[in-house]
């Protein structure tokens, strides 16, 4: 039987799957993107510097990524010498957005695939909010209202939590994580002007000046964030890890990992990583080539050709065309369908020993959850890695701080050249993001973008492979086939961004 | 150097670049009561957006975003929130868009493509056709944010989808409903919450060219705390540095928004406070132009003006 199971709620924007059951098992899966702006028509034309304003509106949800990536690929072009304060900004603007992304993915956009909600009910102790949560439930449980207790009912059947005490804390952790994401956001925004959708970040760096006013508030608010990581935010994955174990099995996408790599040690764009970047395929890690990518548009709504580099990059819509299901492109890398996001980033820099506290948290939480570091190519493991993540990126961000030289400069110094090109890649907290800016006349002539949705959401390429998403969807069991609450945690799992996917 | 009055020249110049040829005046909307017991249910739906709006609401610090949904307004439908997706959301949807399920306020976050329907699908139907059959059924819409109120992004120069606001859509289908304007790329949470509760305790509130009077009277540079360093000529000659940002191109004088005594994310700051010119993110124009870029000097400024106006 063919079930459309979108539009698919908690996640950023238009996603819908097309699925074909047979016998309770997912047979095929269409990853179908149902909204289209053009960003990359609309900048041509513009102002170079119009750029890393105009996409961060791709994505309100990771904006920060857009302005870095796009920031990247101007100080490229613009051959820029960038002094290391802005780098540091850079980072713990761009930084401080992943802690936020991360938390509100776990509690706002996944929990509720997991968690009883109605466990609510039974809470006897004296937390006001919860008091208030569960005062608020009976009401509207016992109200007239169709949709009593909305947006957290109706959902969809399947199995929850059964134990109380967990959903109470995880409810407990929903509402906090609401003001510990306001404290990361509050963060970056310091040295970004605002949040969503920086001011203040430019090419070469920001133009917030670095004081010891700015870095303590900072600093102060990074480090509650890094404490309910640590307290709360880990043990939580943990603690659904152990209601759902064989989520460390299902989800698996066939196909390769590649990541960007994330915050650079140094002002230059090739300076070693936090997060190394790297391709990992068929067990081996090669360097990055950004040439060794094509975009697939067998079955994209466009009609230009098929199959160009990113530098080639065109953009024809074409609404009706036969067989085309998608507005995301299919990217693939040197022919290969590659998974980009958390356990991407994880899994190349693990690979590749470059950052040892990931090495031993890797090694630490598949011990506790007796699974191999394969697994984390599953629905626990993307949630594992971000939380991985978060804890590397936290203890960076403090240290990080500390390496700002209150004397030195924040931006760098330009003089806009008449032509230029230029790449930028940097990881959102999606995984792999790259821009690519033509200058000529002083205007943009060409902006491309591949965006980790499109990797990840992309339909089927011209060779029929299907993307990461939809072949990890494939052979999925599933009880319900009209609801499918199993497909709903995978495709959670890879936290789309429908906007970012096609923009 | 320049006095008050080349600077009102200037300022003048740089509206009509703006698209904005004639200073609004302030209307008075007719004050429609809304029974206070009767808390709006709100159905959100996005359109061409980026869901920057929505991450914005979540940033509310008084009340914050869970006492706005659960105590000020009934939020019956969210993509980013709500448990329930796929044919049991569509059925969600449809029970109030056919208004089987009484009374209710359309929220819009997004432009909708005009020329090209298929661009935006929720369901396997165009997100325009939710907007007409709705047309019938709420009590008013909230266009939240600048792409919603007009165009905003998607509706940039040069864009492929014929991208417009809810108002021009409502407009050209000759439908006019209640309908209240949020501008901002994205929304401050404030104004949109609070029109909320201003809705609840008190009705519509007073609206200047159909956004609430109470965030949108006043413009950016008028209520600039450089100010000073303005009528002073301290003007920041490049990125990065302090003083009036009016050379580097900031729309101050030409947006209509309370950014610089509200602040953002709760105070912590805000893009002047940061050294970043405003982009006129709130203004009906923002980002509409490819000749009318972010960033320019003065001189840049007037030069493209004068060439514009050839």
């Amino acid at each position: 039987m063919k079930v459309d199971i979108g539009p698919v709620t908690r996640l950023e924007g238009h996603l819908s799957i097309h699925t074909t059951v047979e016998n309770n098992v997912i047979t095929e899966a269409k990853s179908v993107g149902e909204m289209f702006r053009g960003f990359e028509v609309f900048l041509r034309g513009r102002d170079p510097l119009d750029a890393q304003q105009i996409t961060q509106r791709i994505c309100g949800v990771c904006p920060y990524a857009h302005a870095i990536a796009s920031s990247y690929a101007q100080e490229n072009a613009y051959h820029l010498n960038v002094p290391p304060n802005g780098r540091i900004l850079h980072n713990l603007i761009q930084g401080a957005n992943h802690l936020y992304d991360y938390l509100l993915h776990f509690y706002q956009l996944s929990a509720l695939d997991f968690v009883d909600v109605t466990a609510i009910l039974e809470y006897k102790e004296s937390d006001s909010d919860l008091i208030a949560l569960r005062d608020w439930v009976n009401a509207e449980t016992g109200s007239k209202s169709r949709f009593p207790a909305a947006p957290f009912l109706p959902r969809l059947s399947g199995r929850y939590i059964s134990d109380t005490q967990t959903n109470i804390l995880a409810l407990k952790h929903y509402i906090e994580s609401l003001e510990i994401q306001k404290k990361a956001n509050k963060a970056s925004a310091i040295f970004g002007g605002k949040f969503p959708h920086a001011t203040a970040i430019f090419p070469g760096g920001c133009t917030q000046e670095p004081n010891i006013d700015h870095i303590a508030s900072y600093r102060s608010l990074i480090s509650e964030v890094h404490d309910f990581i640590h307290k709360k935010y880990l043990p939580d994955i943990l603690a659904v890890a152990g209601q759902f174990p064989e989520y460390w099995h299902i989800g698996q996408s066939r196909g390769g990992f590649l990541s960007y790599g994330l915050l650079p040690f140094g002002p230059e764009l090739d300076s070693k990583r936090l997060f190394a970047p790297g391709v990992l395929l068929d067990n081996t890690i090669r360097p990055v080539d950004f040439d060794a990518i094509r975009e697939d548009i067998k079955y994209s709504k466009y009609s230009s050709p098929s199959g160009l580099t990113v530098k080639e990059g065109e953009l024809t819509p074409s609404t009706h065309k036969p067989g085309a299901y998608s507005w995301v492109k299919a990217p693939r890398y040197q022919g290969k369908v590659m998974e980009v996001g958390p356990a991407a980033r994880i899994l190349v820099d693990y690979r590749q020993n470059n950052n040892p506290k990931i090495k031993q948290l890797v090694d630490k939480f598949v011990g506790i959850a007796g699974i191999t570091v394969d697994n984390l190519n599953s629905v626990l493991g993307r949630h594992l890695c971000r939380a991985i993540s978060a804890v590397v990126i936290a203890d960076f961000l403090l240290e990080e701080t500390e390496r700002i030289d209150l004397q030195a400069p924040f931006m760098a110094e330009y003089d806009l050249p008449e032509s230029g090109e230029g790449f930028g890649a940097t990881e959102a907290s999606r995984g792999a993001l790259l821009h690519y800016i033509k200058i000529k006349g002083y205007k943009i002539e060409k902006y491309e973008c591949v965006v980790p949705t499109t990797w990840n959401c992309s339909p089927k390429d011209d060779r029929d492979q299907p993307g990461a998403l939809e072949s990890a969807l494939v052979g999925t069991r599933v009880e319900n086939p009209e609801e499918q609450i199993e497909a709903n945690r995978i495709v959670h799992s890879f936290d789309p961004c429908l906007a970012c996917a096609v923009h | 150097m320049i006095d008050r009055r080349e600077f009102l020249k200037m300022a003048a110049c740089l509206s009509a670049s703006f698209g904005i040829t004639q200073f609004p005046g302030i209307v008075h909307a007719a004050l429609k009561k809304i029974d206070p017991a009767n808390v709006p249910r709100l159905l959100y739906l996005q359109g061409q957006s980026c869901t920057g709006c929505s991450i914005s609401l979540l940033q509310a610090e008084s009340p914050n975003a869970v006492s706005m949904i659960t105590q000020f307004s009934k939020l019956s439908f969210h993509a980013d929130l709500s448990a329930t997706s796929g044919r049991q959301a569509l059925n969600l949807i449809e029970e109030y868009i056919s208004g089987r399920n009484g009374e209710y306020f359309l929220a819009v976050e997004g432009a909708i493509p005009w020329d090209m329907p298929e661009a935006c699908v929720i369901g396997n139907k165009p997100f325009a056709d939710y907007l007409t059959a709705a047309a019938k059924t709420m009590s008013g819409a909230l266009a939240v944010g600048t792409c919603a109120t007009h165009g905003g992004i998607p509706a940039a120069e040069g864009n492929l989808t014929g991208a417009v606001s809810l108002k021009e859509f409502y407009k050209r289908k000759k439908i006019d409903p209640l309908l209240i304007e949020i501008p901002g790329c994205s929304v401050h949470p404030d104004w949109v919450w609070k029109t909320i509760i201003h809705l609840v305790q008190v009705g519509l509130p007073e609206l200047v060219n159909g956004q609430p009077k109470l965030f949108f009277s006043r413009k950016v540079h008028e209520l600039c705390p450089r100010y000073h360093d303005f009528q002073q000529e301290i003007f920041a000659r490049k990125l990065g540095e302090k003083g009036c940002l009016f050379k580097l191109g900031c729309l101050g004088p030409d947006t209509y928004a309370d950014c610089p005594t509200r602040w953002w994310n709760g105070g912590q700051t805000w893009c002047i406070d940061a050294n970043a010119p405003c982009i006129g993110c709130a203004s009906p124009q923002f980002a509409a132009k490819k000749n009318f870029p972010f960033y320019r000097s003065f001189e840049q400024a007037a030069s493209r003006i004068s060439e514009d106006n050839k």
